[in-house]
C-alpha cells in the first residue's frame, strides 16, 4: 500500500499539467487547503504520509466548517478536493434538501449542485437530474452511509444510475479512480460526492476512501448546519414581513407611503416596524418603532408591540397615553428588550399634528415651501425601560406638508453619527424638494433612502412618509347631543339640512333613515351627550358616538332587538359601515358611494 | 313674591361659575392661538359698525382678549364696553384695547336691578359668551341684553351648535362647562326674549388646537323689538 495520497510525483504532475490544472501554489484565486504531500514543487523534502495527509484533512475540514450556506459549504469541499485530492468532483442533492431533524419521505430526485474539475473533458455530460429507482443500487448505497470505490461490488450499477452510462463507459473503467461517498447529515441522506482522478494520476488508496469519508462527513454536517441557518434566517424574515402592514390604507386628507429594507446580512433580522391606523374624524395614527437588537426575538417583539400600540390607537388615546400603556404592556410581557416608538396623529381637519416619542429620532417635517424641519418633539425614554413620562406635542401640519419617520437605520452608519445623518436625511428632502414642488411622495421616500436602497446595510431601514393634504372645515359637521327622546329627530333634521347644504339631496332619505336608526340605539345607552359627525369626502361618511362601552353587533340583530334591527338597516343600506370601541365609549360609523354627479 | 329681580329671571337660579373664569385666566394668549381666522366673527362686528353712526355705545359681552371684536368697534368709532368674567383675560383686553373700557364682571350682575349698572349701548356682540351658562340661565342672559339695549339696538350673537346644558368639555388643555341649542331651538329661545332675527349664517369652524372638535357656529343678527 502505498504511502501516497494523491498526485503519483513522477507521471501525474506531467499529466496533471498537460491537462491545464494549475498548481495550487499558483492559483490566482483563493486557494484550497495545503495540498497532499507530494503535490508540490518546493517541497523540501517529502514529508510523513500520515502527517501530512492529517495536516491535509485539518485545513480541508476547518475551510469545509467555515461555509455558512449550501453553496459556501460545497464550493469549500470542492476546492480542497480539487485539485489536492482528485481531479473532478460531483456533488449531488437530493431536492428538496431535508432540514434537521424533521421526518420527512427520501426525496424522489437527486440534482447536480456543484462541479469542479481541474479538466473541461473530464466529465463532458454528468445528468443534472437523477431519479434514483427505489431499492435500486444508488438510493441502497446512499443509504448504507460508507464511500466505496468505482470497483466495488455493484458500484458500477450505482455509479452508471447516477452519472449515465456515457460517462462510466469510458475506457478504462474508472475502477479505483473513483470514490463514490454518500452525504449522511444527523438524520438524513443530503446526497453523494463523487471524485474522480485522470488517467494520468494514481488510483486512489484505501486510506484515501478514509480522507474522502471525512470529507463527507464533514460536508454533511455542513450542509446540516447551513439548512438550519437558512432555515432560520427565512423564518425570522418571513415573521417579520408578515408583521409588518402588507398595504397602506388610503385614509381621505393624508397620503402615505412606506419603505422597509432588511439588513444585508441575511442572518440579520432586525426589530423595526411601521403603521398607519385610520381612527374616527378621519384622523390617522402614525407609528414607527425600532426593538432593539438583531434576533428572532427582536422580530417577535416587535409583533407583539405593533399589535398593542393598534388595539391602544384604536381606543382613541391620546398619543402620550399610547406610549404609557404601551411601555405598562412591555413590561408585562417580560421582556428584557427595549424599544424606541413613535406615535403620531394627524388631523386632517383641524390640521394639527399631536406627537408623542418614546427614545425615537425626531421625525422631519418638510414644509410645503419646500424647507424641512427637524421635529423638537421630547425624546422621552424607550419603551420598556418603566421610566413613564411621555409627553404630547401638539405641531400645526399644513396641507402640503410631509412627514417622514424612519429608524436608526436611515440615518446611522459606521461612517457617521446619529445627528450627521439626519442632517443629510435632511439636506436630501430639500434637494429633492427643490426639483419637484411638492415632489412625488415615492420620489421622496427613494430620496430619503438615498444610496442605502442598493448599497450595505448594517441595519434595518423603515421609513413612513405621510403627505398631509387636510380636509376642509365646510366638509365636516358635529354636534353634541344630550340624549334624550327627541335626539333621533333633532339628528334627523341636522342630517337633512346638513346633505342640502353639501348638494347630496339624492342622499339625504336614505341617510336620515340610518343616523336617526343609530342615533336613536345610541341615546337608549348613552348618559352623556352623543355626538353625531357628518363628513363629506370622496365618500359620505356618518359618524355617531356615545359613551357607552356596549358595541352593537349584527348577530344581536334580531326582529325583536330594536338595535340590532336599526344596524340590519345600516348594513344593507350602507356600502361600509362598523363600530369601534374607543376609551371613552363607542363610535358607529356607516359610509356610502357620493352620486356620480357630485363626485369628483 | 315679585319683586324686580323675578322679572329678569335670576330668582331661583343659584349661580356658578367655579372654573369657568379659572379655565379662561389659565388660558391667557393661547385663547387666541386656539381659535384664529374669527371671519364669521369679524363681519358680524363690521354689520355693528355699518349699522350705527359713529359714537354709539357697544357693549361687548364676553370681551375675551379684546381681539379681534372690541378692538374693531373701538378702531371704527364706536364707545366700546367690554364685560368679562375673567381677570386674565380684563387685564389683557385693557393691554390690546387701550381705547376700549373693560369691567370683570357676571352678566348676571348686569341685570335689571343689579349691581352694575352700565348704562344703554345702540348695540350688544355676545360672541361665543352665552354658551358659557347653563341653559337656565340663557333666556335672563338674553332679557338683559334686551334690557341694555335701546329700543330698536342691534345684537350680534353666536353660540356652538349643540343640544347640551351645562355639559363638561375639553379646552385648550382645560375644561369648561358648555350649553348649547340647536338652530331652530335657539331661533326660538332668541325671538321669545324679545328680539328680530334680521340674519343667519352658520358654518363649520375648525380651532386649531388638537382637543377642541370642529364645531358648527351660529352668527345670528337681531334687533330689539320694543317690548
Amino acid at each position: 500500500m502505498t504511502k501516497r495520497l494523491g498526485t503519483g510525483k513522477r507521471t501525474g504532475r506531467k499529466a496533471a499539467g498537460a491537462q491545464g490544472r494549475a498548481t495550487p501554489a499558483r492559483r490566482p484565486t483563493r486557494s484550497g487547503p495545503a495540498s497532499v504531500p507530494g503535490d508540490r514543487a518546493d517541497e523540501p523534502r517529502p514529508a510523513e504520509p500520515q502527517t501530512d495527509r492529517l495536516r491535509y484533512l485539518d485545513a480541508a475540514t476547518r475551510s469545509i466548517a467555515r461555509g455558512m450556506d449550501l453553496d459556501e459549504t460545497l464550493s469549500e469541499l470542492c476546492r480542497a478536493a480539487v485539485p489536492a485530492f482528485a481531479d473532478t468532483a460531483l456533488v449531488h442533492l437530493y431536492d428538496p434538501l431535508p432540514v434537521g431533524d424533521e421526518t420527512t419521505p427520501v426525496p424522489g430526485v437527486l440534482r447536480l449542485h456543484t462541479t469542479r474539475q481541474t479538466s473541461p473533458q473530464a466529465l463532458p455530460s454528468a445528468a443534472e437530474a437523477v431519479h434514483p429507482a427505489v431499492g435500486g443500487p444508488l438510493a441502497t448505497r446512499l443509504r448504507d452511509g460508507r464511500p466505496v470505490f468505482g470497483d466495488a461490488p455493484n458500484a458500477a450499477a450505482t455509479v452508471t444510475e447516477l452519472l449515465g452510462p456515457a460517462n462510466v463507459g469510458t475506457t478504462p473503467p474508472p475502477g479505483r479512480r473513483l470514490i463514490l461517498a454518500p452525504l449522511h447529515g444527523r438524520s438524513h441522506v443530503l446526497g453523494s460526492v463523487v471524485l474522480l482522478r485522470g488517467a494520468g494520476r494514481p488510483v486512489f488508496t484505501d486510506d484515501d476512501l478514509l480522507v474522502a469519508s471525512q470529507l463527507a462527513t464533514h460536508t454533511a454536517l455542513g450542509i446540516d448546519k447551513a439548512m438550519l441557518y437558512a432555515r432560520e434566517a427565512s423564518v425570522a424574515d418571513t415573521l417579520q414581513r408578515t408583521m409588518l402592514p402588507p398595504s397602506l390604507p388610503e385614509p381621505p386628507g393624508v397620503r402615505l407611503a412606506s419603505r422597509y429594507l432588511p439588513a444585508s446580512r441575511t442572518a440579520q433580522v432586525g426589530g423595526d416596524w411601521y403603521d398607519t391606523i385610520p381612527l374616527p374624524g378621519n384622523r390617522v395614527a402614525l407609528v414607527i418603532g425600532d426593538v432593539m437588537g438583531h434576533s428572532m426575538t427582536s422580530a417577535a417583539i416587535m409583533g407583539q408591540l405593533r399589535t398593542t400600540v393598534q388595539t391602544l390607537a384604536l381606543l382613541d388615546l391620546p398619543p402620550d397615553e399610547v406610549l404609557h400603556h404601551l411601555d405598562e404592556q412591555a413590561e408585562r410581557l417580560g421582556t428584557e428588550h427595549t424599544a424606541t416608538c413613535l406615535y403620531a396623529l394627524y388631523d386632517p381637519v383641524l390640521q394639527r399634528l399631536l406627537v408623542s416619542n418614546a427614545g425615537h429620532l425626531p421625525p422631519v417635517l418638510l414644509r410645503p415651501d419646500g424647507t424641512g424641519e427637524i421635529l423638537s418633539v421630547p425624546p422621552g425614554p424607550p419603551i420598556g425601560v418603566g421610566g413613564g413620562g411621555f409627553e404630547s406635542t401638539e405641531i400645526h401640519a399644513p396641507a402640503g406638508a410631509t412627514l417622514l419617520l424612519y429608524t436608526d437605520g436611515l440615518v446611522e452608519s459606521r461612517d457617521s453619527d446619529v445627528l450627521t445623518g439626519v442632517e443629510n436625511l435632511r439636506a436630501r428632502l430639500r434637494t429633492a424638494a427643490a426639483q419637484a414642488a411638492p415632489p412625488a411622495l415615492e420620489t421622496l421616500c427613494d430620496a430619503a433612502l438615498g444610496a442605502l436602497g442598493t448599497g450595505d446595510r448594517d441595519d434595518d431601514v423603515a421609513l413612513l412618509a405621510a403627505r398631509f393634504e387636510g380636509i376642509l372645515p365646510e366638509t365636516v359637521a358635529y354636534w353634541y347631543m344630550a340624549p334624550r327622546p327627541q335626539t333621533a329627530g333633532q339628528a334627523r333634521r341636522l342630517t337633512r339640512r346638513t346633505l342640502h347644504r353639501w348638494g347630496l339631496d339624492s342622499l339625504i332619505e336614505t341617510t336620515e333613515l340610518m343616523v336617526s336608526e343609530v342615533v336613536a340605539n345610541a341615546v337608549r345607552f348613552a348618559s352623556r351627550p352623543i355626538t353625531l359627525r357628518l363628513l363629506c369626502t370622496d365618500v359620505l361618511r356618518c359618524e355617531v358616538g356615545d359613551d357607552s362601552p356596549v358595541v352593537p353587533r349584527m348577530r344581536h340583530a334580531r326582529l325583536s332587538d330594536e338595535g340590532g334591527r336599526g344596524l340590519f338597516l345600516v348594513d344593507q343600506l350602507s356600502e361600509r359601515w362598523g363600530a369601534t370601541r374607543l376609551s371613552t365609549g363607542k363610535v358607529v360609523w356607516f359610509e356610502q358611494s357620493l352620486p356620480d354627479d357630485v363626485a369628483h | 313674591m315679585s319683586s324686580p329681580a323675578d322679572d329678569s329671571g335670576y330668582a331661583h337660579l343659584r349661580l356658578d361659575r367655579a372654573g369657568q373664569a379659572a379655565a379662561f385666566d389659565a388660558l391667557g394668549d393661547r385663547y387666541d392661538e386656539a381659535f384664529p381666522h374669527k371671519e364669521g366673527q369679524v363681519a358680524a362686528a363690521e354689520w355693528l359698525i355699518r349699522s350705527l353712526p359713529t359714537g354709539s355705545r357697544a357693549l361687548d359681552l364676553g370681551s375675551g382678549t379684546g381681539i379681534p371684536t372690541a378692538l374693531q368697534l373701538a378702531e371704527a368709532g364706536l364707545k366700546v364696553v367690554g364685560v368679562d368674567l375673567s381677570d386674565g383675560m380684563v387685564a389683557l383686553a385693557r393691554r390690546n384695547v387701550p381705547a376700549a373700557e373693560f369691567r370683570q364682571a357676571d352678566i348676571a350682575d348686569l341685570r335689571p336691578g343689579g349691581p352694575l349698572d352700565l348704562g344703554r349701548f345702540e348695540a350688544v356682540a355676545a360672541f361665543f359668551s352665552l354658551l358659557m351658562l347653563p341653559r337656565a340661565e340663557i333666556p335672563p342672559a338674553l332679557r338683559t341684553i334686551h334690557h341694555l339695549l335701546v329700543p330698536g339696538g342691534l345684537f350680534a350673537l353666536s353660540m356652538v351648535e349643540a343640544d347640551v346644558d351645562d355639559f363638561s368639555i375639553p379646552f385648550v388643555g382645560e375644561s369648561i362647562r358648555v350649553s348649547g341649542y340647536l338652530r331652530d331651538e335657539l331661533r326660538e329661545v332668541v325671538e321669545t326674549a324679545g328680539f328680530e332675527i334680521v340674519d343667519e349664517s352658520s358654518f363649520t369652524y375648525a380651532p386649531a388646537s388638537a382637543d377642541i372638535q370642529p364645531e358648527v357656529q351660529i352668527f345670528l343678527r337681531c334687533r330689539r323689538r320694543h317690548a
